[in-house]
């Protein structure tokens, strides 16, 4: 199964994939509405996206009450907008923190691959993001354990 | 011959094992399910009564898709009575049904307090799909509601009861609201947001008794205090978990039936699953009835596997429950009342934001999140909370950056490998299977 795989090191925080993803989600460019978040480190000089890893349990799969959460031809676990009542189980049976609630359409939302087409693959200047045949991993968290040492790092003396 | 599993209960446990039945064996054992209601999901019901959704859209399994996946149904039933000697089931109409293994998933009911007028006219309790409905048929614009009772399930209906042009009162006996999901802190700072936007919360107040009032709406008395006249009264008392029928059965019970970590009671071929079990909890070594929808869901899936022949062994369940009320949402997980627990909290009065972090040396056991929804939903820490406690990940090094702000905790979850420790689980011990894709082999 393809997968998402993020090569941290690369990427520059240029945020491209959030406007990408969120103008797939939604027709605008709005990063509150990504599904893809990049995240800063070392007191803003390194920079990682963060997404779903299409997990095998499918924790929001499972959880929703009015399975309003499918399987994709991808393998993603996408959120059928017409059957999701709002109920937030599965944004808070996701261990990941990759599935969210839209307060203005009153469903939950997540990375459905883009149905197989990603587009924060698509226009990463720097292929940080890739779509390739690969097991799911954690790719952000060795990178982000390194930096949480280094200079400016939240473990640094005085950062708050 | 075929094995004969009987479900007692068509909720969310029972259709979650009937489910994984069917995954597992695609047919080849032979299922009946009695149940007193037909399959539905309870915990939608909120959104029925706001007309979100309609009535359609809160049932599971239809009969049509029972008997595509092969299950033969008794609805409109009630288990009366077991006799794990014989291995029979008897219904209340006297059949007999002999089993090779049960699934008790018979949930909880609603229970009201036994005071003058509790059992009157227009006073409804809203459990079930029949009470949610007579609940949905009284309500019109301006209709004054006393909602008694200010625990989740009451929380779970403010929002609905609010959106159909409800006036609203709630009355707690408690000294505050919410006593089972928030501490005091998170309490007040809700009661302070819902006041502020009208509604009325009369907490530490007891009901003496209900009456009617001459027009036609009912009256409420209180020990002290002022009466409070409504035309409509809804009862959030509380639950307790059907069990009568298990009497003089031998099947262990406490607080619910007592269940081992592959959901079986005392009698090894007899499972229990949902509201009406006490299993293990994920974090620490008790039991106990979770009576959330999570909890069921597990519970069924881990049952439906063991019954299935799959040997599966369960992790426990870790308490979640989020509910929002006016655009403020509220959520507590696993230990978030542990007194022992090492404590790091921080509270936004006037945002509101309120986080509360519950440590046992290095790790996360618990944790209370409370804040304006568009807050919540700007991040996604509900679940990043969810999964710190789940993987037990070693959180000594981030304390004190946690101390200093609680409220920043994606960098922690990612530092501490949580993604790692947590990809590798599954409950049964392979990938999951959307329902729909489930079917028997023809
Ligand atoms: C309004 C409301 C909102 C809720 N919101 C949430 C929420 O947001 N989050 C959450 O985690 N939980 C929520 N819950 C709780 C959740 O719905 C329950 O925990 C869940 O339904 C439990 O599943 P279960 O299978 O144990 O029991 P149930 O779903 O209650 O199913 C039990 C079944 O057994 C049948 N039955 C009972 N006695 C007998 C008998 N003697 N013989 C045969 N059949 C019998 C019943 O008719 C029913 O079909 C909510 C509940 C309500 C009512
Ligand atoms: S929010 Fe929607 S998708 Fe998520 S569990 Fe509830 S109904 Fe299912």
């Amino acid at each position: 199964m393809k997968a998402l795989k993020i090569v941290p090191e690369r990427c520059t925080g240029c945020m491209r994939c959030e406007l990408a993803c969120s103008y797939m989600n939604t027709g605008a460019f709005q990063p509150s509405r990504s599904v893809i978040r990049v995240s800063a480190f070392e007191g803003h000089t390194s920079y990682s996206p963060y997404t779903c890893p299409q997990c095998d349990e499918g924790w929001c799969l499972t959880a929703c009450p009015v399975e309003a959460i499918s399987i994709n031809s991808a393998g993603a676990k996408n959120v059928l907008d017409a059957a999701c009542v709002g109920c937030k189980l599965c944004t808070i049976a996701c261990p990941y923190g990759t599935i969210f609630y839209d307060p203005d359409q009153h469903t939950a939302f997540k990375c459905d691959l883009c149905g197989g087409a990603p587009a924060c693959v698509d226009v990463c200047p720097r292929d940080a993001i890739l779509y390739e045949e690969a097991e799911t991993a954690d790719w952000v968290g060795p990178f982000s354990a390194d930096r949480a040492h280094g200079p400016g790092g939240a473990l640094a003396a005085g950062v708050k | 011959m075929a094995k004969r599993h009987v479900i007692v209960g068509g909720g969310t446990s029972g259709w979650n094992a009937i489910t994984t039945i069917r995954e597992i064996d695609r047919g080849e054992s032979e299922i009946v399910l009695v149940s007193a209601e037909n399959p539905y999901s309870r915990m939608v019901l909120p959104y029925y009564l706001s007309r979100e959704i309609g009535e359609a859209h809160v049932f599971t399994a239809s009969e049509t898709r029972l008997e595509a996946l092969g299950v033969e149904t008794r609805f409109g039933r009630r288990a009366a009575s077991l006799n794990p000697n014989d291995n029979k089931l008897i219904l209340d109409d006297e059949e007999e049904i002999a089993y090779d293994d049960l699934l008790i998933a018979t949930g909880s009911s609603a229970v009201r307090p036994q005071l003058p007028g509790a059992d009157g006219a227009n006073v409804h309790s809203f459990w079930t799909l029949d009470q949610a409905r007579e609940v949905t048929a009284s309500l019109k614009p301006g209709v004054r509601v006393a909602m008694v009772g200010a625990g989740f399930i009451s929380f779970t209906i403010l929002n609905a009861l609010l959106k159909r042009g409800a006036e609203l009162t709630v009355i707690e006996i408690a000294p505050r609201i919410l006593p089972r999901m928030v501490d005091d802190t998170g309490a007040e700072i809700v009661q302070g947001w819902l006041e502020e936007r009208g509604v009325k919360i009369l907490a530490g107040a007891e009901i003496t008794s209900i009456e009617d009032a001459s027009g036609g709406g009912k009256i409420l008395k209180l020990k002290a205090g002022a009466d409070i006249e409504v035309d409509l009264v809804i009862m959030a008392t509380g639950i307790k978990t059907n069990l009568e029928w298990l009497e003089g059965s031998g099947v262990e019970v406490n607080g619910g039936v007592v269940i081992n970590d592959h959901l079986r009671s005392s009698e090894s071929n007899i499972y229990a699953a949902g509201d009406v079990a006490e299993g293990p909890e994920r974090v620490g070594e008790g039991k106990a009835v979770h009576a959330t929808e999570p909890t069921a869901m597990q519970h069924g899936r881990v049952a439906g596997a063991n019954m299935a022949g799959v040997d599966t062994a369960y992790e426990g369940s870790l308490l979640v429950n989020i509910v929002d009320v006016l655009d403020l949402e509220i959520a507590s997980f696993g230990n978030w009342d542990d007194e022992e627990a090492e404590v790091i909290q921080a509270v936004k009065k006037d945002r509101p934001a309120y986080r509360k972090l519950l440590f046992e040396g290095g790790r996360l056991v618990g944790a209370i999140l409370l804040g304006r929804t568009r807050d919540i939903w700007a991040t996604n820490d509900a679940g990043m909370l969810k999964g710190l406690i789940q993987s037990g990940c070693d959180l000594s090094e981030w304390k004190e950056h946690l101390r200093s702000n609680p409220f920043d905790i994606k960098r922690a979850y990612l530092a501490v490998g949580a993604a790692e420790t947590l990809l590798p689980e599954t409950l049964l011990g392979r990938p999951s299977v959307p329902e729909r894709d489930i079917a028997v082999q023809q």
